[in-house]
């Protein structure tokens, strides 16, 4: 199982100072995060994109492509990387340039972005939302698989002979997962093209995320991919720890109550209660996630939101610490000892490499 | 007899309320006439003002916490609904109109709808037909002709009594007979898929 962590980049005031980070010190501070993520033993980080403030992350794979550089065996996602309003010939080029350059540590993670106003500021229109991420997922799917694509759709001008490039790192497309809170269509879409289904899983009622993962194993076996429980699924998390549990709360508290989507509205305990937000200590959130796998199933990756609403670096690192020396090491046995063997886990560069020799074999045998 | 549920919203702050008085008339009377043809209502009352911060939780959060998505179910799956909101500044109060805010696309799309208001005079009266009629037919709610408001002097004297009462069987009865014509309420499942992938390739 995949452990790591994602951020949507968020450049919140610090709600104890006052103070808020500048853009530069934001993007130099997720730089930082992600380092330390290798650092601390962790498999996977993930970065949101976003084109309207308060978020700085508008260009992922110049990110990522820096991470990269900074790091060694990191795998390099997104949360996500948004098919609706991005063209798919870029995402094709863009993520397959960063696959070279990060020797194949790159998978993403496709969602919609649920802002109206951004819509119209690439050419688009969010009530195509769900069309949007249909079509532009079929043409990135074929883009990274065929050489040399005809093509003509709704939202973009038609292509005619047209190859992306750079082709995929040794012929393998990166491993897709589709994000969704709610759409049983962008379930229904990873279970039809046989990618991974990740649920935000924060922010909502578990409800959500064991109604849409239910639907898309479903769909999964339906499709044939493989039987419900060999589906890929990821999930959200998001935690705050201290050693004692009082700490945490006490810590955590006006970071909760200033923050942005939930600031101002339910207190920490009753979200903690109703989402699947625990702040305590490390053994609390390994006893909480642990608990997932009972409404979920198992599952492949579980990312964790550590750094938004005003956090400062040095907390977000020592979450970190306490994440990858405390948290993980127990998740990993955990979770290792309860999974089935003929469950999967989550491909990745060198898993799809060989399976797709194994493939290339068992043409040649036919 | 056919068995059909009747959910009642009140808007009512304080308690004991005039609002919730006016509602349990209603609600009563609807039994009534409903059991006249043949119909039995089962009765749920959900009263706003117990779950006044898990609207404002939900408006904030984007998600009912259980209480409120108890009601907001039982508001769905209800065959007729009767909804009774104090009258503030000539409207619905924000309280009961919050409520219809948070409610889900289609939650009441052709549900019977008796709609009732209290206010300090019979000069607030107009605001159900200026103001709550149109927020259902908007939901595309099937709001009876007949709307009940009861004025502070409505609750006292024989005559005002008696012409209260006179309203309150007739919208009743309006309920009462969309109720017994109609089908059972369906609910929709947000999570269902209703269309094959191919139809949504094919841009459905």
């Amino acid at each position: 199982m995949q452990f790591g962590i994602f951020t949507v980049g968020d450049v919140t005031p610090d709600p104890t100072t006052g103070r808020q980070p500048t853009e530069h010190e934001r993007i130099k501070a997720i730089v930082a995060i992600a380092q330390k993520a290798e650092e601390v033993g962790l498999d996977v980080f993930a970065l949101g994109e976003h084109h309207n403030e308060p978020f700085v992350p508008s260009s992922p794979t110049t990110l990522l492509g820096h991470v990269a550089a900074r790091t060694e065996r990191l795998l390099l996602s997104t949360s996500t990387t948004l098919i609706t309003t991005n063209d798919p010939v870029k995402i094709a080029e863009d993520y397959a340039m960063l696959q070279h350059l990060a020797d194949g540590r790159v998978d993403l993670m496709m969602g919609r972005g649920n802002t109206g106003p951004v819509y119209p500021w690439f050419g688009k229109d969010i009530r195509a939302g769900i069309p949007l991420a249909i079509e532009n997922y079929a043409l990135l799917h074929r883009l990274w698989r065929e050489h040399t694509v005809d093509w003509k759709g709704k939202f973009r001008t038609p292509l005619q002979s047209f190859t992306s490039t750079p082709r995929p790192l040794d012929g393998v497309p990166p491993f897709v997962w589709h994000g969704s809170i709610r759409s049983p269509e962008i379930a229904e879409q990873a279970a039809f093209y046989g990618d991974g289904f990740f649920a935000n899983h924060i922010f909502w009622p578990k409800e959500h995320t064991q109604r849409m993962v239910g639907l898309y194993r479903q769909r999964y076996a339906h499709y044939g991919h493989g039987s419900e429980d060999q589906a890929i699924v990821g999930l959200g998390g998001q935690v705050f720890m201290r050693r004692n549990s009082q700490d945490a709360v006490k810590e955590f508290r006006p970071y909760f109550d200033n923050a942005p989507v939930y600031g101002h509205g339910p207190s920490l305990e009753d979200f903690t209660r109703e989402t699947p937000l625990t702040v305590g200590s490390p053994q609390q959130v390994i006893d909480r996630t642990l608990g997932f796998r009972d409404y979920v199933g198992d599952y492949q990756r579980q990312l964790f939101l550590l750094d938004h609403a005003g956090l400062p670096l040095k907390t977000v690192l020592e979450q970190l610490d306490l994440l990858g020396e405390e948290v993980v090491p127990v998740l990993r046995k955990e979770f290792a000892a309860l999974k089935p063997a003929h469950v999967p886990d989550a491909p990745t560069h060198p898993s799809l490499v060989e399976a797709a020799k194994a493939q290339d074999r068992e043409k040649v045998q036919a | 007899m056919k068995q059909r549920n009747l959910v009642v919203v009140s808007a009512g702050l304080s308690q004991p309320s005039s609002t919730r008085l006016l509602a349990d008339r209603l609600s009563a009377a609807a039994v009534d006439a409903a059991a006249g043809l043949g119909v039995g209502l089962t009765v749920q009352v959900i009263e706003l003002r117990d779950l006044a911060h898990d609207l404002m939780n939900h408006l904030l959060t984007g998600f009912p916490p259980a209480p409120l998505k108890r009601a907001l179910d039982a508001v769905e799956s209800a065959d007729a609904m009767i909804a009774v909101t104090p009258i503030f500044n000539a409207s619905y109060s924000g309280l009961f109109k919050s409520f219809f805010d948070v409610l889900g696309q289609d939650a009441v799309a052709d549900k019977p709808v008796l709609i009732a208001a209290t206010g300090g005079s019979a000069r607030h009266s107009l605001a159900l037909d200026h103001a709550v009629r149109p927020m259902f037919v908007y939901l595309r709610a099937v709001p009876v002709p007949t709307a009940v408001f009861a004025a502070s002097e409505d609750w006292g004297g024989d005559e005002s009594e008696g012409q209260l009462r006179g309203r309150i069987g007739r919208a009743a009865g309006e309920l009462a007979r969309e109720v017994e014509r109609r089908d059972p309420a369906t609910v929709q499942d947000p999570f269902a898929l209703t269309t094959s992938f191919e139809e949504l390739l094919a841009g459905g």
